[in-house]
């Protein structure tokens, strides 16, 4: 019994984070012409969330066009991905924040989950 | 004879210099951590009540920000203004929320935090110019309107944490 209640102790004690780098990223030439590349890497130590959606926004929050392999990606707990982003030139002055938004299931208890969400912008 | 021995010996000890200096490489980048240390549970004082108040056997929403670079980020916290999953409700919900600064790693650098906050709404922003830890406290209460009972089922919602870059 008191081997149960020390393991849920710890089990409730768990921390579970969602992590991005860089804070500053940079756009850099992309290998076909007209189009900027960037890279993100982002760390899921949540256990309670296997998917991120990608997103680039201007100034206003609005959403800017942009290209990835996915824009929701699966992350298993623990794991980490990188991320290559593309933008046209043109939306390079536009481009502010490029944001990782974890993506919660439905379903569960009465109880209040945390949506995180990261952003890293350009300078 | 000797020179063979010589040989031997400089290359045993050129073998030994290698393995004594493997390096480990590594980066420290600056980033902001965003973790969750506690969900938040609402209690349901009465029928048509949910809230994440103790005293009301509800648990409140506690989450860690980690930044290693001062004045970098922004914290944005926002409490739940609808349900993300539910049962259909028979009325609308009134909903109130806020966050609270509950503790941190440095009350020099971040003792400011919880008075320079700034409240839009459900939504409190803080600007996070000390490195170290922050853990915010949300608090959430639902109430149904006309005083009618919410239905059984399970009931979630959300609360936003964000870290944006400065």
């Amino acid at each position: 019994m008191k081997r149960l209640l020390l393991t849920l102790l710890l089990v409730s004690g768990f921390a579970y984070s969602h992590e991005q780098v860089p804070t500053y990223p940079k756009w850099e030439r992309g290998i076909y012409p007209g189009v900027l590349t960037t890279t993100i890497e982002i760390f899921n130590k949540r256990n309670d969330v296997e998917f991120y959606e990608i997103g680039v926004f201007d100034k206003e929050w609005n959403p800017i066009y942009f290209v990835a392999d996915y824009k929701v990606v699966q992350l298993k707990y623990l794991s980490s991905a990188s991320i290559d982003i593309f933008i046209a030139r043109e939306n390079r002055d536009r481009a502010e924040y490029v944001c990782s938004r974890s993506k919660i299931r439905k379903g569960g208890d009465a109880r209040t989950a945390v949506s995180s969400r990261i952003c890293s912008r350009f300078k | 004879m000797l020179r063979n021995a010589i040989v031997v010996v400089m290359s045993l000890s050129a073998l030994s210099a290698h393995s004594a200096e493997v390096p480990i490489n590594g980066t420290v980048q600056s980033r902001c951590i965003i973790t969750t240390d506690t969900a938040g549970v609402y209690g349901n004082p009465n029928a048509y009540t949910l809230t994440t108040t103790p005293a009301d056997g509800g648990q409140l929403a506690v989450v860690r920000f980690d930044v290693s670079l001062a004045d970098a980020y922004y914290a944005q916290i926002t409490a739940p203004s609808s349900f993300s999953s539910s049962p259909t409700l028979p009325d609308t919900v009134t909903w109130t929320g806020d966050t609270e600064v509950s503790a941190m790693s440095d009350a020099t650098g971040m003792g400011s935090y919880e008075t320079n906050k700034v409240e839009l709404g459900m939504m409190d922003k803080y600007d996070l110019t000390a490195t170290g830890s922050t853990w915010f406290k949300t608090s959430s209460t639902a109430t149904l309107g006309g005083s009618r009972a919410f239905p059984g089922g399970n009931y979630t919602a959300l609360v936003e944490a964000e870290c944006i870059a400065q």
